[in-house]
């Protein structure tokens, strides 16, 4: 981790860089984001095309933010510490609750299922293929976008509103690392963490529903498990997680073209989950093909 | 550095628990990503099986191959050999490599349901072990190619069935007759009335059935007299038998004849001995006999050379004597 002096001039030409996305409110001005308003972006595909533009550039920033060794510093550790915290402890036990009783419920289906039809031996691939490769990773996006990073990102709009990542600008701070990255980081981190607990609880959990609590199964089911889980499969899985957990953590923290120094209407809120929902399930969509074809 | 707004309450011991998530999260995954490189078979020890086959239709890189239900190895490889045959290369696990011998058979099969399944079998597990990267042709078992075979058999059967179920057909015709037959076995004449045909005869074989029964009441009759003779003839017997075996009876008295034709029978032995020695004397009378006629022939050679001497001189006298002219000589 290098330590460089702030009012260095390679400092002062990435802060020049940073400047367009991180204030686009105040920089652009209010006029320039009515322009840039999604309700006429239907109307018109290059505006729709630059709004999406200022989000890519937006997580492009973050990216070269979260890989650059001088967002760890030691005083920025606790910006970074605090989000992390409040965007996965907090929800943890409800989401332990919520994965725990959804998988449950699929395992006894898909086995009870399995056992009908005489096909008992397919119930644990099924059930690998479906529950963790599939279904627990878009719950956890969801569940994570839900409640904690269109929340934070919700946050960030009103401080752009009222003018403080501006003021934290001039005053020679640096708004992108100081609050929009920890924000950005504890997204990903939730997402990565949450999504590993509950596949490997849902793992757990079937196995006990396959053979209770033995151990006699253990090979079998390793056996069975790692057969699923193929070198593609497996990647395709690792891809997929991070790329939900840049969605769910960029997108409801990126500018909102739509700002235009009105507070922001439940309308909007919902345009923007469903913006995210269409990402996360073209990223779905994704994987499927590329896992089954 | 200016604070944002609104700062949500400070948290007791933050960075620890921060620190403990992350913990949390790096153990979840490593331990996630160690999981899935042991099933994967990353840290086994393994052999290689090199199986052979016509096809490889439904074997996939990383499914199990079986010995008894048990997986002992998986696919690693498959590629198209020189000839054109599907070369499929299998880890076998080194614990588990002990089950598979020079004399293993290896099977791939395919179920209606389910995927292709290699399956690996050993009779003699007294044979050598199979050696790593040995080479074994695979035998292709293939239910889904039974089936058209199976559906033009069915479907012959089912020809069948229609010719046998046809309207004239001759097991209708059967079935008909056969619906006559029991509706005259419930008709009042019962089954003598299918077996013979007609009514009449069927009241005949009644009346043959009741002349029978009182046939069979005499035999009765008859069969207790002869009860009777055999009684009696029992009787006699009895008696039959202590005359035969009795005190004096026949057997007895033989007995005692056997007893006296024994000693008749030593007697004549002795007398034959003495007729023995008789005839022994007889033979040496016999050799003196033959003694004599041995000297006998020589006397009478003599008395012949004599005779013939008193001839010649008979001859010479009557030669000589002048009365008698008559040379003839007479013999007697």
């Amino acid at each position: 981790m290098t330590e460089t002096d702030p009012s260095s001039g390679a400092d002062r030409a990435s802060r020049r860089g940073l400047t367009r996305v991180v204030d686009a409110g105040i920089e652009l001005g209010d006029n320039a984001l009515l322009h840039l308003d999604p309700a006429r972006w239907s109307r018109s595909p290059a505006r729709w095309l630059l709004g999406w533009w200022m989000v890519a550039q937006f997580a492009a920033q973050m990216l070269v933010l979260a890989l650059s060794p001088t967002s760890y510093r030691r005083h920025q550790r606790p910006f970074i510490y605090r989000q992390l915290y409040a965007s996965t402890a907090p929800t943890l036990p409800g989401f332990v609750a919520l994965s725990a009783l959804l998988s449950l419920v699929i395992i006894r289906i898909v086995i009870a299922s399995a056992a009908a039809y005489g096909l008992s031996q397919y119930a644990l691939d099924v059930l690998v293929r479906t529950l963790v490769v599939e279904l627990l990773p878009l719950l956890v996006a969801l569940y994570v976008a839900l409640r904690f990073t269109m929340p934070s990102g919700e946050e960030v709009a009103d401080m752009r509103q009222q003018g403080v990542l501006h003021a934290i600008w001039q005053g020679g701070g640096d708004p992108a690392r100081d609050l929009l990255l920890p924000r950005v980081l504890a997204g990903v981190f939730s997402v990565v963490f949450l999504a590993a607990l509950s596949a490997v609880l849902a793992l757990v959990m079937t196995y006990v529903s396959l053979y209770g609590f033995t151990g006699w199964g253990f090979a079998a089911y390793t056996r069975d498990v790692g057969q699923v889980f193929t070198p593609a499969a497996t990647l395709i899985l690792g891809l997929k997680a991070f790329f939900f957990s840049l969605v769910v953590a960029i997108l409801p923290i990126a500018p909102n073209p739509r700002y235009d120094g009105a507070p922001l209407r439940p309308r909007d809120e919902i345009s923007q989950l469903g913006r995210l929902f269409a990402l996360i399930l073209l990223i779905e969509v994704l994987s499927l093909v590329g896992n089954y074809y | 550095m200016p604070e944002p707004i609104e700062s949500p309450p400070p948290v007791r011991h933050l960075e620890l628990k921060a620190r403990l998530l992350l913990l949390a999260m790096v153990l979840l995954v490593s331990g996630a990503v160690g999981y899935l490189m042991y099933a994967r078979g990353a840290f086994e020890r393994t052999q290689q099986v090199v199986l052979v086959a016509d096809d490889s239709e439904g074997i996939v890189v990383g499914m199990s191959m079986t010995f008894y239900g048990f997986p002992i190895g998986r696919v690693g490889r498959i590629e198209l050999s020189p000839d054109g045959n599907a070369r499929i290369i299998v880890d076998v696990r080194h614990t588990d490599a002990h089950w598979l011998r020079t004399s293993s058979v290896f099977t791939i099969e395919s179920g209606l349901v389910g995927g292709t399944k290699i399956r690996a079998f050993t009779g003699v597990l007294s044979d050598p072990l199979l050696p790593d990267g040995a080479e074994r042709k695979a035998l292709r078992g293939d239910a889904a190619a039974e089936i058209p075979r199976m559906v033009a058999s069915v479907r012959e059967l089912v020809n069948n069935l229609g010719a046998l179920t046809n309207q004239d057909a001759p097991l209708n015709a059967s079935l008909r007759n056969l619906q006559l037959a029991a509706e005259r076995l419930n008709g009042p004449r019962g089954a003598i009335g299918v077996l013979l045909g007609n009514d009449a005869d069927a009241r005949r074989l009644s009346q043959a059935l009741e002349r029978t029964n009182t046939l069979l009441a005499r035999v009765d009759g008859l069969v207790l007299r002869a009860d009777g003779i055999a009684q009696r003839t029992d009787g006699m017997i009895a008696r039959a038998d202590q005359q035969v075996f009795g005190q004096d009876g026949v057997v007895s008295e033989t007995r005692a004849t056997v007893v006296q034709l024994n000693g008749l029978l030593a007697d004549a032995r002795n007398s034959l001995k003495k007729v023995d020695a008789v005839l022994v004397e007889a033979q040496a009378i016999g050799a003196n006999t033959r003694e004599a006629t041995t000297d006998l022939g020589s006397l009478r050679a003599e008395v012949e050379s004599s005779l013939r001497k008193v001839e010649h001189l008979v001859n010479e006298i009557n030669r000589k004597w002048p009365f008698a002219r008559d040379t003839q000589i007479k013999l007697p």
